[in-house]
């Protein structure tokens, strides 16, 4: 679920986004590509068209099914609509290091996932 | 076609409309997490649980998420061991067309196997 | 052989249907909290095609004063004889 505490603003423009304390957009319609490229600057992140695919397939996800996905379905639907060799838990990993399903949620702009530890 | 298929791990038995209140949604997330670290789940919707499969569902009246779109999703965890309790089914004047996903009617009869076949029974 | 375990009064809760449409021709049924009241004489009769399989917990039953009042089709257990149930049962289920 999405959280409604502010912890910080993130500046992105002329706008101030805020997140909750994990980094979690607080208002998930905030969301635009360049809130996307600010929040992976922040980690030290440069989006490449690899991360944008999978993000895409991410906001897709949630607009279907409301829910962030865990690491499993996420792998399935990059599958689904990348192919199986970017459908790999690896390749996720590559591109969203430590948690794929949380880093690749935060920086869809949808809540973090809510069955996934 | 889910007879055929082994036994699932755990069981899940829905047994709550949606909106009414979150014991569904509960079920629901408690299958999703079972399903998401492997185990295999299979889920009776049992009782006024029947409710939570019918097509055509909304959010609620002040924009609160149903469980619809969470069903929809079920597929993406590899939950597709999915039963229906037909004597519910038909006490709401309900058939498998008026159903969102392909669950497979139970009888009454069959319930007891389909429960000592799980190792582990969620009642929600 | 399930244990199961129902905590809602039939008088209140249809939930005990669907408790023993699910139970096996071994299963116990062993009724707690609000569940004992379905212990009295005059509504042990929902539980009809289990009577033989019926447990009540006991501490639940004197704290609503319904010890002495049983049917004694009902077999009274202790904390202590739960947990043998629970022992014996390859797994248990609640029904709330």
């Amino acid at each position: 679920m999405a959280s409604t505490e502010t912890y910080r603003y993130l500046q992105v423009g002329e706008r101030a986004i805020a997140l909750d304390p994990e980094g979690y957009l607080v208002d998930l319609a905030d969301w635009t590509p360049e809130v996307a490229t600010a929040l992976a600057e922040e980690e030290g992140r440069t989006l490449s068209e690899e991360h944008w695919e999978v993000i895409e397939v991410l906001r897709d996800f949630y607009a279907r099914f409301e829910n962030a996905p865990a690491m499993r379905p996420l792998v399935k639907s990059v599958a689904q609509a990348l192919g199986p060799e970017k459908g790999r838990s690896l390749h996720l990993m590559k591109l969203f290091p430590d948690s794929p399903a949380k880093v690749g949620a935060r920086l869809a702009g949808l809540p973090k996932p809510t069955n996934c530890l | 076609m889910a007879q055929s298929d082994p036994p699932g791990e755990l069981l899940v038995i829905l047994r709550h409309a949606p909106h009414g209140s979150s014991w569904l949604r509960e079920g629901l997330d408690a299958a999703l997490v079972a399903a998401a670290f492997g185990q295999s789940v299979t889920l009776l919707f049992q009782g006024e649980g029947v409710m939570a499969l019918l097509e055509g569902q909304d959010s609620g009246a002040l924009g609160q998420k149903g469980t619809s779109a969470t069903l929809e999703m079920l597929g993406m965890y590899d939950i597709e061991s999915l039963y229906v309790d037909a004597a519910a089914l038909a006490r709401f004047g309900l058939t498998r067309d008026d159903l969102l996903l392909a669950a497979e009617p139970l009888e009454a009869a069959d319930t007891p196997a389909i429960l000592a076949a799980h190792p582990q029974v969620l009642v929600f | 052989m399930i244990l199961h375990i129902l905590n809602r009064s039939p008088g209140g809760s249809l939930v005990y249907r669907d408790a023993l449409a699910s139970m096996g021709p071994d299963d116990r049924l062993l009724l707690i909290e609000d569940g004992v009241q379905g212990a009295l004489p005059a509504q042990v009769r929902h539980f009809e095609p289990v009577l033989d399989r019926l447990f009540a917990l006991r501490e639940d039953l004197v704290s609503r004063g319904l010890e002495g009042r049983c049917d004694e089709a009902v077999q009274v257990v202790d904390v202590d004889g739960f947990v043998e149930l629970t022992e014996e049962a390859d797994k248990t289920v609640s029904w709330f």
